[in-house]
């Protein structure tokens, strides 16, 4: 029950997937969405347990009183005033959209830019063109970036625009089309390990 | 009450906040950074029940029982089983929450393997020599079969870097080292292309706080 019952869950579900996913059949088509409805359903219980546990871990931390706990307060002020407004009024509500546009979009776009700064430092560190691959990589970025920028086109007369699209097109995408055929093999026969119970890593340890 | 204004004042007092952390940590970056986790986390429960939950679990099973539509009621099992991740909660029935656990990665793992293939493979692998069937029609310029010869070894190269079945000894070597050239001018155009991006949303936020805040820049 506790670790054969989820393996052939899992098979079941994976092979339902697949087969469905090769037959034009009203049937099996029907069957691959009733399925994919399923996931659709069985996921926000997942995000519910996620919030539940934040709670749980704010809430140790007010109570052990650890360093800066009253930011909880915060975290649970944020959360409950989204959820108290936007579940009984939909989030086409007026108020939610508020707090959408005027907290919650510029703090994700200010925390996102943040990165700029951060990249900038750990490029001064790491980018010494101290080898051959470091001095691709190095030369590469300073194209696409001059590449992006309109000073860029205006001190090199159109070239680092063009240089940009030709790397972005040609070098760069047989790379990633590279990685990208290696990760999907990966991906494949991980998925198969997984449906045939090779890989049980999921159902973690214990009994 | 102008709310727009109010809002303007709003995202710019945590737009400050945030980017108060460049100088050090301090009371108002805390605060805003622990704001942005429970707006966040509020915003996407808000966002999958309404666009989860509610459309494919509870309007189907009000269906069902209103008598609209009857199997509605087949809705029960997924949300039986969803509800399973709750036993997380209970030390001895812990174990209950590989159920869900198991069959959305069962569901997962089922319909990766055909998109995968599809998308990935075949169709990386058609885009690569999809121009050699120009240079045997002769369509092809001399700089056009340059690019695709290039796309080609490219590809090659990089995938013999990734392939430890064997060692990397003479020719298998010197493919590496050029895969690993390929694999630095990608990692350097995703490099220049992130970078690109951030400024740009910093521009953005930059933008916001000396216009529409402040009236510095129209």
């Amino acid at each position: 029950m506790k670790r054969q019952v989820p393996l052939v869950l899992c098979f079941v579900f994976g092979i339902v997937m697949i087969f469905t996913q090769f037959s034009p059949h009203s049937f099996s088509q029907g069957i691959y969405e009733e399925v994919i409805s399923w996931a659709l359903i069985i996921g926000p219980f997942a995000l519910v347990l996620a919030t539940v546990t934040l709670i749980q871990t704010h809430t140790a931390r007010i109570r052990r009183r650890t360093e800066h706990w009253q930011y909880s307060f915060v975290v649970f002020a944020g959360l409950i005033i989204m959820v108290l407004i936007g579940i009984p009024f939909k989030p086409q509500n007026s108020v939610f959209e508020w707090l959408y546009n005027n907290v919650q979009l510029p703090m994700d776009a200010t925390m996102f830019s943040l990165l700029a700064f951060f990249i900038a430092s750990a490029a001064y560190r790491a980018f010494r063109a101290r080898t051959f691959e470091a001095s691709l990589l190095l030369i590469t970025a300073l194209i696409v970036m001059m590449g992006n920028v309109p000073v860029g086109d205006l001190l090199s007369n159109d070239t680092a625009s063009k240089a940009r699209q030709w790397i972005l097109d040609n070098p760069n995408l047989s790379a990633r089309r590279g990685i990208i055929l290696g990760v999907s093999l990966g991906v494949i026969s991980q998925s198969i390990r997984i449906i045939l119970g090779i890989e049980r890593s999921y159902l973690g340890g214990g009994d | 009450m102008d709310w727009n204004l109010i809002g303007i004042w709003v995202a710019a007092f945590l737009t400050l906040s945030i980017y108060s952390v460049l100088y050090r940590d301090n009371p108002f970056y805390r605060f805003a950074e622990h704001l942005f986790v429970g707006v966040s986390v509020g915003y996407g429960i808000v966002l999958s029940i309404y666009q989860g939950f509610i459309p494919f679990a509870w309007d189907p099973f009000v269906a069902a029982v209103t008598g609209e539509s009857p199997t509605g009621f087949i809705k029960l099992i997924p949300i039986g089983i969803g509800l399973l991740f709750f036993a997380r909660l209970s030390p001895r029935h812990t174990w209950l929450i590989r159920y869900p656990i198991a069959i959305l990665i069962g569901f997962g793992a089922g319909i990766a393997i055909p998109n995968v293939l599809r998308a990935n493979i075949f169709e990386q692998t058609r885009g690569t020599i999809a121009p050699f069937a120009e240079i045997a029609a002769g369509t092809l310029s001399g700089w056009g079969i340059f690019e695709a010869v290039l796309m080609v070894a490219g590809v090659i190269c990089t995938l013999t870097y990734f392939f430890f079945a064997v060692e990397h000894r003479g020719p298998v070597k010197w493919l590496s080292k050029v895969g690993i050239a390929f694999l630095m001018i990608g990692f350097g155009s995703a490099f220049g292309n992130t970078v690109m991006g951030r400024v740009a949303l910093l521009i953005q936020r930059v933008d916001f706080l000396l216009g529409d805040w402040l009236h510095i820049i129209q």
